[in-house]
């Protein structure tokens, strides 16, 4: 799959494969997201997700593969850089600066991506739904823990993606809450058109959101298509229901 | 009852030497990610910075510390560039390096000034009093020299982009460069700065402490502790710890004694430690 015509703008993840040390954290994964696309990932714990963005954004250094944005290389590329060239990524924490208020946050955010204040202009409507609007002038760290994860989302649209990397953004979210997740991605996609790569645990939200998803287990690529299909596969649901350690998905999750 | 008083001074004077010690110190942690054991040695050639200049050039006292300002500073950036800027993601490899770093310092003015204590006294004698209560006119000047200099740093971090954005980078190093900051952009300028910091200290302190090759080693001992005391990173925090350690210190010398001041010190810090792991201000790591 990875001899197509070369699309502008897709990100391609190319026999991707990543070990620390001995132990393969994912195997010869390839996949493609078009421009404007919409992708979920699924997979138990430890099934390799996190890492994945963690590669994908630059942070961490293949064993083997590449990823390209539109023929570019991105992976093993510092962080910052990916960033510039519309390669976003959102953290399964809250990624806020402590001590910061919101609009210092904000301002923060189009500082570091070099954005000017007219996409804060444009995120309005979203701050607006999400109440962070109301709570402009409070520090970030007494907000409450959704009010803190959806205001790092929209830091990341600070940033101008073409591509949204989202690592498990409805985690730690209320149930009542997890709409916002619904109103950020149609937001993302139709007020800057960018592509998203959405890694998820709530099969609901990833059924209402994705056209199509892949599924990782134990790092290898299971099975993709249609949410709906794909999670009737026999081997998906045994993959789910098999159990994996979960704390080294936890382990490569930290960031701080 | 003046006695209290003298000596409570004499802690707010040693606090605020601390605070620009400690400042530079975490502000090294915080954004680099880096345990600078060099720093007492920026430190020491401050002080024998200040010391030549004074002694051997001639120049005025004021001038003599501002260049040993400058040549910190510079010092301090041209080893970040240059050196620890090769194995920065390297934990072990940079407290190796700092190290070693602090070791060549040493050594280098240990060569060129020789063992023993030079002649570097402060410019300004006399002692002001008030009914019972003493301070002399050298640690007012370091006192006002140090809280001007801790002002300008709070201004610094608190006031200016570059200033946000290295605390946002302490904060939080992974989220600032996923929002596109070129996180190592700053990195030889806080060091620079730090380093400064340390030799600025060292120039003002020297003269009323004392001036040796050696005294690098309590310094970073004393950094360290108030860094640790206030929370890994903190900015508000080592400027607490410094005026507590400086205050204890002073107080436990007069009313304890001799050695029983650093013991009580430590011990103090330890039982913080026991009860608050990350220091008074340290930061909670939060997870979801």
């Amino acid at each position: 799959m990875s001899f197509e015509n070369p699309s502008t703008g897709a990100l391609k993840a190319d026999h991707i494969s990543k070990a620390f040390g001995g132990l393969k954290v994912f195997n010869d994964v390839s996949f493609t997201l078009q421009p404007g696309g919409l992708l979920g990932v699924i997979g138990p714990n430890g099934a390799g997700k996190t890492t994945m963005i963690n590669i994908i954004s630059g942070r961490l250094r293949l064993s083997s593969g590449e990823v390209t944005l539109g023929g570019t290389r991105v992976d093993g590329r510092p962080v910052y850089e990916n960033t510039s060239r519309g390669l976003v990524r959102s953290f399964q924490q809250t990624a806020t600066f402590h001590g910061y208020t919101i609009e210092d946050n904000l301002l923060s955010a189009l500082r570091f991506s070099k954005s000017d204040l007219s996409i804060l202009e444009r995120l309005m409507p979203l701050l607006d739904q999400f109440g962070l609007k109301a709570n402009w002038g409070r520090n970030a760290e007494i907000l409450p823990y959704g009010l803190q994860k959806m205001l790092g989302l929209t830091m990341a649209l600070a940033a101008r993606p073409k591509m949204l990397l989202l690592d498990e953004p409805a985690a730690g979210l209320e149930k009542s809450e997890r709409d916002n997740i619904d109103t950020y991605v149609r937001f993302a996609r139709e007020e800057f058109g960018c592509g998203v790569l959405l890694v998820e645990h709530d099969m609901e939200l990833i059924k209402r959101l994705c056209p199509s998803i892949i599924v990782l287990d134990g790092g290898r690529l299971i099975a993709e298509g249609a949410p709906a299909e794909v999670l009737s596969y026999p081997h998906v649901i045994n993959a789910y229901l098999g159990g994996a350690d979960e704390n080294e998905e936890d382990a490569d999750a930290q960031h701080s | 009852m003046e006695g209290f008083i003298t000596t409570g001074l004499i802690g707010i004077s040693l606090g605020s030497q601390y605070t620009l010690l400690a400042l530079g110190f975490t502000l090294i942690f915080g954004i680099l990610g880096v345990v600078n054991f060099a720093h007492g040695g920026f430190y020491v050639m401050g002080g024998y910075v200040a010391y030549y200049c004074t002694s051997t050039l001639g120049m005025p006292y004021a001038v003599a510390v501002l260049v040993a300002l400058a040549a910190t500073a510079i010092l301090g950036w041209l080893f970040e560039a240059i050196v620890l800027e090769r194995v920065i993601d390297d934990h072990q490899a940079t407290l190796m390096v700092t190290m070693g770093f602090y070791l060549v310092m040493a050594t280098t003015i240990l060569m060129i000034f020789g063992a023993e204590s030079p002649q570097f006294s402060f410019p300004v004698s006399g002692v002001w009093r008030m009914g019972g209560v003493y301070f002399p006119y050298a640690n007012m000047i370091v006192l006002a020299a140090c809280l001007v200099a801790i002002a300008l740093v709070y201004w610094l971090v608190y006031r200016t982009n570059i200033g946000r954005g290295m605390r946002a980078m302490a904060e939080d190093r992974a989220v600032a460069s996923a929002l596109g900051m070129r996180t190592k952009a700053l990195f030889p300028f806080a060091f620079a700065l730090a380093t400064g910091l340390a030799g600025v200290t060292g120039a003002l302190v020297t003269p009323i402490l004392s001036l040796a090759p050696h005294v690098g080693d309590a310094t970073l001992a004393y950094s360290f502790l108030t860094v640790i005391l206030g929370g890994l990173g903190s900015v508000s925090g080592a400027t607490v710890a410094a005026f507590i350690v400086g205050l204890i210190e002073a107080y436990a010398a007069v009313y304890l004694g001799g050695s029983k001041g650093a013991l009580t010190l430590f011990a103090l810090v330890m039982v913080i430690l026991v009860v608050r792991p990350r220091g008074l201000f340290g930061r909670e790591v939060r997870r979801s």
